[in-house]
């Protein structure tokens, strides 16, 4: 019993460490890429991007079954394998990417775009390739803002519900994340079970937000570069 | 030696210029927004011209025939940013190092040591560019841009965040470091006193075209035409006719002036009587005369405004007709004994510092 009392808690940790993981790299990826590319499509693709964040979690949700469902495109290259995500615990984490990516994408394009060009200007005049200047000023220079998108990508796929709902149901002990869990704990009477994980889900969350609150207050004006 | 033909179009305006620059310093002056800064970035990749061609000591840069664009990153280009863009999460010496650490750490801190003492920077080595003076950073800038042994410098607008002490000082360490580095370098300016004082070549800008690229002595002594005569300062600019010519000298009628002025020729002026010109002079050039004679204008002062060590009169020229003509003079104040305004006053316009511009050259 104690097993499953706190097996949405393991659930929900293994996904939201992954999901955050694989979040930052493709938001940052992301938006590295919009933030210098300056085509046609440019806010086409920005849009899709964000989409996400301003859709139903549930239309998302079923967006997500039908592009992975058996009779989906991505689902029909999974059977080939022999395998499908619908119902596993992969589609928790899917659900949680694709739920978090334009918060972290959104904070990190920001971020990028506000380090300023001639910055990265001189160190291509010195010679850096375009991917140490990435990585040893843009990155550096945009770092607060990456990791407060980090930091509320990680809270969004802490908080993820419909779209999860509708990806991966609500296996207890597969596919059960804590905001699942509450839901049906309370949906079945269980008041017990939904009041540790609601404190739980307290804990992680005012967590975050400290992060976010450091982050902000250690880097006042890591640009100092304006002539006072 | 660099060589450098650019063309680039934006909405509303036009930059069209062709130029080249020695192992000297070209001086480029200009108004906002000639495209002094643009030619810069042109030529060290970071805005791509629609059409020309840029060589650097020998190898191509940019050719919009050949389709060669070389990246900043293999143009071996220094630049010093207006705002100087130092890296604000690095201290000076990583800074300074930056461009170099790929090289062995002794022969790193052996240059890197070697250009902070250049620029005096070497007690700040440690500190983050947010604890320096601009003319700090400005320093630590010009180091930094040095250290890959760039082929050429360009400086766009160094000087012009500082005030006016630190920037006589800072451009005499310019001056002292054109012995140290021995590549070209392009300044970009719109203070005439320091093109002036630090070029020896001065291109001058005007809305996307060299309006004239020459020496400095030729581009202030023989302006090609009325707007480069402005642009360095020739304040006072008449109309007239060549009347007669003799050996050196040229009598000029002025539009409206009683007298005629007599100016001194270069020999290669090619004037013939009856030709339109536009004779210039500088303020400082204007002096005044005791008594009536050559080149005597009687002028009334409307207005006077005083600098430190001379004041600069606005002249109303006296003349019967209705025409209003304005000289400007600055007299130094050991000369400029008790003149009021209204006072009328004999100026004198020496024959050697006209400035005689053919008519036709706008």
């Amino acid at each position: 019993m104690t097993d499953l009392y706190l097996a949405p808690l393991w659930i929900s940790l293994r996904t939201v460490i992954t999901a955050t993981f694989v979040t930052f790299f493709i938001g940052i990826a992301a938006a590295r890429w919009m933030a210098r590319y300056s085509g046609r499509l440019k806010s086409v693709i920005d849009g899709l991007f964000i989409l996400p964040m301003v859709l139903p979690p549930t239309v998302v949700g079923y967006g997500l079954l039908l592009l992975f469902g058996r009779n989906g495109p991505l689902g029909q290259v999974l059977l080939n394998f022999g395998t499908t995500i619908v119902f596993s615990w992969w589609a928790t984490v899917i659900s949680a990417v694709v739920m978090a990516f334009p918060l972290m994408y959104i904070t990190a394009r920001g971020a990028f775009e506000q380090v300023e060009p001639n910055i990265q200007d001189a160190a291509r005049t010195l010679g850096a390739s375009e991917w140490r200047v990435f990585w040893t000023v843009t990155l550096p220079l945009a770092w607060p803002g990456v990791a407060a998108g980090t930091v509320l990508a990680l809270a969004r796929s802490l908080g993820e519900f419909g779209a999860t709902l509708m990806l991966a149901g609500n296996i207890p002990g597969r596919t059960a994340t804590i905001p699942v869990a509450i839901y049906f704990a309370i949906q079945a009477g269980d008041k017990s079970q939904a009041m540790v994980l609601v404190g739980i889900v307290l804990v992680i969350s005012f967590a975050a937000l400290a992060a976010i609150a450091y982050w902000k207050g250690r880097t006042p004006r890591s640009r100092g570069f304006l002539i006072t | 030696m660099i060589k450098a033909v650019i063309k680039r179009s934006l909405p509303g305006f036009d930059l069209n210029v062709d130029f080249s620059v020695n192992r000297e310093l070209l001086a480029v002056l200009g108004p906002s927004g000639s495209g002094k800064t643009m030619t810069l970035q042109c030529i060290a990749g970071l805005t791509k011209p629609d059409e020309g061609r840029i060589e650097l000591n020998g190898k191509v840069l940019y050719d919009s025939e050949a389709g060669i664009n070389l990246p900043p990153q293999k143009r071996k280009v220094g630049f010093v940013f207006q705002n100087y863009a130092l890296f604000p999460h690095m201290t000076v010496t990583e800074n300074v190092a930056y461009s170099i650490r790929h090289l062995p750490i002794t022969e790193v801190n052996q240059k890197v040591e070697r250009l902070m003492n250049i620029m005096n920077v070497i007690p700040l080595a440690a500190r983050y560019p947010r604890q320096l003076s601009a003319g700090q950073q400005q320093r630590v800038a010009i180091a930094r841009a040095l250290a890959p042994d760039p082929e050429v410098l360009l400086l766009d607008e160094p000087f012009s965040a500082l005030d006016s002490q630190l920037k006589e000082r800072l451009e005499l360490e310019l001056l002292a470091l054109q012995t140290e580095y021995h590549g070209s370098m392009i300044l970009v300016t719109h203070d005439l006193a320091e093109g002036y004082k630090l070029g020896s070549q001065i291109a001058i800008y005007q809305a996307g075209r060299i309006a004239q690229c020459d020496t400095r002595q030729k581009v202030f002594a023989s302006p090609v035409n009325r707007t480069v005569a402005r642009l360095t300062g020739v304040r006072n600019l008449m109309d007239g006719m060549v009347t007669r010519l003799d050996g050196p000298f040229a009598w000029i009628s002025i539009v409206a002036w009683e007298v005629p002025l007599k100016a001194c020729l270069s020999p290669d002026s090619g004037l013939v009587p009856g030709q339109k010109v536009t004779v210039g002079i500088r303020p400082e050039y204007v002096d005044l005369k005791q008594a009536e004679g050559e080149n005597v204008l009687p002028s009334r002062i409307l207005q006077a405004v005083e600098g430190i060590s001379s004041v600069t009169y606005r002249f109303h020229v006296q003349s019967d007709q209705q025409a209003k003509h304005y000289i400007n003079a600055t007299i130094s104040k050991s000369n400029a004994v008790c003149l009021e305004d209204g006072q009328i006053c004999l100026l004198h316009f020496p024959p050697e510092n006209l400035i005689v511009i053919p008519a036709s050259n706008g």
